[in-house]
């Protein structure tokens, strides 16, 4: 059992991507320590004293989860970094490089992230050896729990797994929805907070643009103007004890103005392989996501699942320069995992018996269903891969993944997952007639 | 009660069987004797960006209507060479662009030629009635007003593409090779010996079997341009017609010369204007004839024996190909006198597309002209036999 404090450390140093979040858990387990600390108090008061004095003598070094500086009561820096390797058999070809996006596959990452007078959180992270180079960059004031303001460049707040850290997937890759629905990164302004005894967490916020998600390396294709963006969970369980207390839906909505032109949107495989020629088809007007979401994390298990739906108007886009019915992408997924060596989901990655101490780490089996889904139209016209056509040649992709995570210790996590694609209409993919691609896939982590 | 249930489903299925479901043959889309019409829906942004840059082959999305087919999602693009132009555009229509298997009666692709360079508008269809009634294969055609978002763009040919689907009607082959001959002004060729295959290539572009090896597209015409050249004439002609029906060469130059096309194989630029067609399962070709809005040009065009084009002239050494060439010219001219055949089809088809003709607000030349290129059409096919038969004569006794 580790000391009440170095718990409370441990779990608040827990990170969702795009922003600190401190576990509700920390607060509760320090309570409830509270009496036993205090018989110890007399006898320990001297070495505490000791260290109090210490305490107050800065700059302060420290290794503990991160390297980190402590410069002042609340005023600290600390140095991350993420390195990953990944081992790929695929009987899918390679994917057309031409059409790579920015997407996050976080294989070199390094960083910092701190905070001020514990008023303001920060966080500057950079992939190394990638065109776009700068991923979070943002100042976060938060000294009132219920509003705190964030600037920056970070993930607009939407789809609860697009907004996890790639050091806490489940899985190698996130799901197809979020990858390839989900905003991700842009330059923005956000208000968020918790309320209602902390049970509500919302997030709103203004950005210049809908995100690195929708674009691509082609300058010629069009994505989201200026995009508000919002998400609210909802824990209504939050206050009780029992395994449903981790309970959490939510919901979220981006709206933003796209110009007339070639959408960047793309329906790629896992592996980036095209399997909808989302580029040929001309957008006009209001692009809308809406995604709802839910999460349970009971013990050592783990369910939770997306839906999202984006749609990009088409206004005067026909070849009589009427409107044609919105271009659709459309995704979900439900996925669960559970920790076969008996750790609660939430701290897995601090396996109880670390290899080589006394253990041999945690070991987590997941599996994940999924489909992403492009389509116009309501089917009454032939399907056509033609840009302005009312009922675009649509397609569909449907993954099955299972895995094995082993956390090794609290740095090192190597996950193993065998994926199982299947298109709905295998003309359009990589390798036509083929309809089946399995993946086999090993990814080697090093954080800190 | 549920057999009255499927009679009624039966019924208001039946009735609700759209009008574009009615058959409509591509004998009808070229049937001659109507004023076809053709429209086009265009998104207005495409229409102004295709018009803007008529010099690309860019495709746009639109919507044809003919009779009571409508087919959504064709894919139009500006096409020709000297006849392109941003005023009244030609354009290349590929019905299965976007849409796999999508067919306009049973076409994948039609043309809709902007009949720029003819002030008469009837030459190149004249033209291929000679090679048809000559036994020669020539596209199919037929004139329509095409109009273009409810905006009428004038008359226009409907011409049948040259590709897998003409040369399986027209050989009865399912498997032969095609090559679209392209004319380049910095390249002008006369058959001559172009040694590699990096040479031929842009000139002759693979319409069919286009996957295949380089090698096995292009090596029977290496051999072919390089026998033609070849410096024995005691072995000249076998070697030769290993790789072309000389028969069929011969026939089409003396087709060409009567109409007085100088766009063709005898061109004032060299070659143009043809198709060449490998026979399935050997390394032999001929000709199919293309854009012969150029013909009927000159009432006293001579008829040479002799050419810059080195296959023409090496061919008419030999007695039989020469007669060959002459009696084409003597059958031409007979079957144009033949009940006036070419004077009343002049008259037939300027009769069916008159109005539209002189309604046309964008055709090059204005209705002056028009009606003096029909009026010399006239002259030529009232004059030109007995002219050719003359002149033959003449070359004969040589």
């Amino acid at each position: 059992m580790l000391p009440a404090a170095a718990l409370a450390f441990q779990l608040a140093v827990h990170t969702t991507e795009g922003g600190k979040r401190e576990d509700r858990v920390s607060a509760g387990a320090a309570q409830k320590k509270e009496p036993e600390q205090k018989d110890k108090k007399p006898k320990k008061k001297k070495a505490k004293d000791k260290d109090k004095a210490k305490d107050k003598e800065y700059p302060q070094f420290k290794l503990d989860d991160h390297p980190s500086i402590h410069l002042a009561k609340g005023t600290h820096i600390d140095f991350k970094g993420r390195f990953a390797a990944d081992v790929t058999d695929s009987d899918a070809p390679a994917a057309d490089t031409t059409e790579a996006a920015a997407v996050d596959l976080g294989k070199r990452r390094v960083g910092v992230e701190g905070e001020i007078h514990n008023d303001v959180e920060f966080q500057v992270e950079a992939e190394l050896a990638s065109t776009n180079t700068w991923r979070d960059v943002y100042a976060d004031f938060k000294h009132f729990d219920a509003i705190r303001v964030r600037g920056g460049h970070f993930k607009l707040p939407f789809s609860l797994d697009e907004l996890t850290s790639p050091t806490h997937l489940d899985f190698m890759f996130r799901s197809l929805a979020a990858t390839h629905l989900a905003p991700g990164r842009d330059t923005g302004v956000m208000v968020h907070g918790r309320v209602v005894a902390k049970t509500i967490n919302y997030e709103v916020g203004v950005f210049d643009h809908d995100g690195k998600n929708a674009r691509t390396s082609n300058p010629d294709k069009v994505y989201g103007g200026q995009t508000v963006a919002a998400r609210v969970t909802f824990e209504p369980l939050r206050n009780r004890k029992d395994a449903g207390a981790d309970l959490s839906v939510g919901g979220a909505f981006t709206t933003s103005d796209v110009p007339e032109g070639i959408g960047g949107v793309r329906g790629l495989m896992v592996h980036d392989q095209k399997f909808f020629s989302a580029g040929n088809f001309t957008v006009n007007g209001k692009r809308r996501r809406t995604g709802v979401e839910f999460q349970l994390r009971p013990g050592p298990a783990s369910v939770k699942g997306e839906w999202i739906r984006l749609a990009t108007e088409r206004k005067g886009e026909s070849v009589e320069d009427t409107d044609l019915s919105p271009l659709v992408g459309q995704g979900w997924y439900v996925s669960a995992t559970y920790a076969v060596t008996g750790e609660k989901k939430s701290r897995l990655d601090r396996p109880k018996k670390p290899l080589f101490q006394g253990g041999a780490g945690a070991i987590e089996v997941a599996g994940r269903v999924e489909s992403l889904e492009f389509k116009s139209g309501d089917g009454s016209e032939a399907p056509s891969r033609s840009p302005r056509a009312e009922s675009v040649l649509g397609n569909r992709d449907k993954v099955v993944t299972v895995g094995v995570n082993w956390y090794v210790n609290r740095f090192v996590k190597i996950q193993g997952n065998f994926i199982r694609e299947q298109l709905a209409d295998p003309s359009q993919g990589p390798l036509p007639p083929q309809s089946t691609f399995t993946t086999k896939a090993v990814r080697f982590q090093l954080s800190f | 009660m549920r057999r009255r249930t499927i009679a009624l489903t039966v019924l208001a299925a039946a009735l609700a069987v759209p009008r574009a479901a009615v058959a409509q043959s591509a004998s009808d889309l070229f049937d001659v004797s109507t004023l076809q019409e053709i429209r086009l829906s265009v998104n207005t942004r495409d229409l102004a960006t295709l018009r803007a840059h008529t010099d690309l082959n860019t495709y746009y999305v639109a919507d044809l209507s003919w009779r009571n087919v409508k087919v959504r999602n064709v894919g139009i693009r500006s096409r020709g060479q000297g006849s392109r132009n941003p005023i009244k555009p030609g354009y290349k229509v590929e019905i299965d662009h976007y849409t796999t298997g999508q067919t306009l009666a049973g076409l994948s692709t039609i043309i809709l030629d902007n009949i720029w360079q003819d002030d008469s508008l009837i030459r190149e269809k004249l033209a291929f009635e000679m090679f048809e009634r000559m036994g020669q294969p020539a596209p199919r055609e037929s004139f329509c007003r095409l109009f273009i978002n409810n905006e009428y763009q004038g008359v226009y040919n409907i011409t049948e593409e040259i590709d897998a689907d003409f040369a399986r009607r027209v050989t009865g082959e399912t498997d032969g090779t095609l090559f679209e001959y392209h004319w380049s002004a910095d390249g002008i060729w006369r058959a001559e010996d172009l040694g590699s295959i990096a040479a031929y290539k842009p000139k002759l572009e693979a319409r069919t079997h286009v996957l295949d090896a380089d090698s096995t597209l292009y090596d029977p015409i290496v051999n072919l341009f390089h026998e033609v050249n070849g410096p024995d004439d005691a072995v000249w002609r076998s070697r030769v017609e290993q790789y072309i029906d000389l028969t069929q060469f011969m026939t089409q130059v003396g087709i060409e010369q009567y109409v007085a096309e100088n766009d063709g194989i005898l061109g004032y630029a060299g070659m143009n204007n043809f198709y060449l067609y490998r026979f399935q399962g050997t390394t032999r070709h001929r000709l199919f004839v293309w854009d012969k809005d150029n013909a009927f040009l000159f009432l006293d065009s001579p008829l040479p024996t002799t050419d810059g084009n080195v296959l023409f002239r090496r061919a008419m050494a030999y007695p039989d190909l020469r007669e060959v060439y002459f009696s084409t010219l003597e059958q031409c001219a007979r079957l144009a006198a033949a009940d006036d055949f070419l004077l009343l089809e002049i008259d037939r088809l300027t009769g069916i597309i008159y109005d539209a003709a002189r309604n046309d607000p964008k055709k090059q030349f204005g209705n002056d002209q028009y009606d003096a290129a029909v009026q010399f059409l006239r002259d030529f096919a009232s004059r030109r036999p007995a002219q050719v038969l003359a002149n033959v004569a003449g070359l004969r006794g040589q």
